[in-house]
């Protein structure tokens, strides 16, 4: 797999797109995080009758443990970028059959899959580190150093995050590998992120059913929920190890079934 | 059937079907080692179909193919230089860099990159990005890339695809040159002159059905008929062709341009039609025997109206 990764580095690393959508999600994912943290506090540390009532609504998004939370969940925010660029990275060796030339010159199918796969692993690792890091920054920041109890109480969100990420990946995977075609997958992805998925869980939803919860995106999505919205207005009353569940289980009939269609099409 | 150990390729009855259109029939050939292995057809006959077969990234249908009498496989493809269809390369890096990634996929090391791209001229644009190149070069590139690590075996879809004249001599030569160190290449290509000056073998592929495979003299023998062409003209064309129709042996006369082909049998020497004209008072002003070149065959076998062999 490090050997593959090697090979795909050498493809991805001088690419612009890479660099500027890569370094964008960093950029934006930071700039946004500590400024909503830094607006947020500065606001909320008056005494007004508002304020508090607000605040006993919320909690305390920059604060540990609920920090851990709100990096997750603006992580998630930002991370479309990410699978975006996976997109792009899948869908140009399509484009440009590049990934026939790769089979050519001596991949059994199966390195081109796992050399995307390690690349998914890439963003994966290297995004969650990200927000790993930045809600531990913001939580030593903005936690008053006599309330800092256990900081990692509260973490799992870090773990939901890469779940999600993950999630997010291979539905990106899948898009580009049936496509192929570079811009018509990032309008499919876009169409299934923020419209399919979302009509569908409202009219589930709005009908009081729980089923729109496991959806594939949503089951992440609903993980990590927005932490600027009061507990009295959520909805959801499955259990988090069970939208864990049918994450686990969406992310293997994926892979199973992007493994069996790219062994047996011509490419 | 040539010795099964020798054979680098053998495909055994592949056939491909697409969803309109059977590209591939049950075709089966050997290329015995060494061999400049001509696949000869017109486009869109399924040649670059069997190629892709053979390199996986199509699936055959029906039939299997074996490289070196084993089922192919990602470690046998290693071994063989391929170029098929088009130049594939990714076109924001430069073209050392597309080829350190062929390099690493094949499991060379960069060192060899230098070598492959002085033979094909492009050492000094090493490090132009290859969307700049010109469709030449792209195909130079490419076949820059299948010389990496020196493989025995080359697969060339077309290799002179985009070339100019002196592109396409250079590449003729090199094809050349690696078939006398021992190479065995095997070539698709629509180009009949191109076929026939560098291959040794040929297969002739039509709607996906192999008409004839073989040496390229057993091709280009006619063996039933054993037919020949022998050119002839005089001033008056029209008493010429009266005359020579009632040779015994004589199959077929077509003329054009003033010149009279005679296709007849090979007892029938140019001396015996020299002193039977001159005999009749008919002076010829041209006398040539030709011999049958691929062109020819190649109408002859892929003529639909006529059974083959």
């Amino acid at each position: 797999m490090w050997r593959l990764f090697k090979i795909e580095w050498m493809k991805i690393k001088s690419y612009v797109a890479f660099k500027f959508l890569f370094g964008g999600f960093l950029v934006l994912f930071i700039l946004a995080f500590w400024t909503t943290a830094q607006q947020f506090m500065k606001q909320f540390s008056g005494k007004s009758i508002e304020e508090v009532v607000l605040k006993n609504l919320v909690g305390s998004p920059f604060v540990f443990p609920k920090v851990w939370q709100s990096a997750a969940w603006m992580g998630g925010l930002f991370f479309i970028i990410i699978g975006m660029l996976f997109i792009i990275l899948i869908a140009n060796e399509f484009q440009y059959k590049t990934h026939r030339q790769n089979i050519i010159d001596g991949w059994d199918r199966m390195d081109f899959i796992k050399a995307k796969l390690s690349v998914l692993l890439f963003f994966l690792l290297t995004s969650t580190a990200l927000v790993f890091v930045s809600g531990l920054l913001i939580g030593l920041i903005y936690t008053p150093s006599g309330e800092l109890g256990n900081i990692f109480e509260g973490s799992i969100y870090i773990l939901y995050f890469m779940l999600m990420a993950l999630v997010y990946l291979l539905v990106a995977f899948f898009t580009a590998i049936i496509i192929k075609r570079t811009g018509l997958s990032i309008v499919v992805y876009f169409g299934l992120v923020f419209v399919i998925d979302n009509l569908l869980w409202a009219s589930l939803t709005l009908k009081g059913s729980q089923i729109g919860y496991f959806l594939p995106l949503e089951s992440v999505d609903s993980l990590i929920p927005n932490p600027f919205t009061p507990k009295m207005l959520m909805k959801r009353e499955v259990p988090d190890w069970s939208l864990i569940a049918a994450a686990v289980v969406y992310s293997i009939l994926f892979l199973y079934t992007l493994r069996k269609h790219f062994k047996k099409i011509d490419l | 059937m040539t010795n099964f150990s020798m054979a680098v390729l053998t495909v055994q009855n592949i056939t491909k079907k697409f969803p309109r259109v059977k590209a591939l029939d049950n075709v089966s050939f050997e290329v015995p080692q060494g061999s400049v292995f001509g696949i000869l057809g017109p486009n869109g006959s399924g040649k670059t179909t069997l190629l892709g077969i053979i390199m996986d990234v199509l699936k055959a249908s029906e039939g299997q193919y074996l490289w070196n009498g084993e089922a192919g496989n990602a470690q046998q493809r290693r071994k063989v230089g391929t170029l098929l269809e088009t130049p594939n390369f990714y076109h924001y890096l430069s073209a050392e860099k597309n080829l350190e990634i062929a390099a690493a996929i094949k499991g060379y090391p960069k060192d060899d990159i230098e070598r492959v791209l002085k033979i094909v001229n492009l050492y000094e644009r090493k490090d132009s990005s290859f969307s700049t190149f010109s469709l030449g070069m792209k195909q130079r590139l490419a076949i820059a890339s299948t010389l990496l690590g020196n493989p025995s075996t080359l697969v060339f879809d077309e290799p002179t695809n985009g070339l100019d004249p002196a592109g396409i001599a250079e590449i003729r030569r090199l094809i050349k040159n690696l078939s006398e160190q021992g190479k065995t290449i095997i070539m698709a290509s629509h180009i009949l002159d191109e076929v026939e000056k560098v291959c040794s073998h040929v297969a002739i592929l039509q709607k996906g059905v192999l008409k004839t495979s073989g040496t390229v003299s057993e091709v280009l023998a006619n063996n039933e008929e054993d037919e020949q062409i022998i050119e002839i003209s005089a001033a008056n064309l029209d008493q010429l062709r009266e005359l020579v129709t009632t040779f015994p042996g004589v199959n077929k006369i077509s003329g054009n341009n003033g010149v009279l082909q005679i296709y007849c049998k090979n007892e029938i020497t140019p001396e015996s039609i020299n002193r039977q004209c001159y005999s009749q008072n008919i002076i010829l002003s041209h006398l040539s025997v030709r011999r049958k070149n691929l062109e020819t065959r190649f109408l002859e076998i892929t003529d639909e109206n006529k059974p083959v062999l």
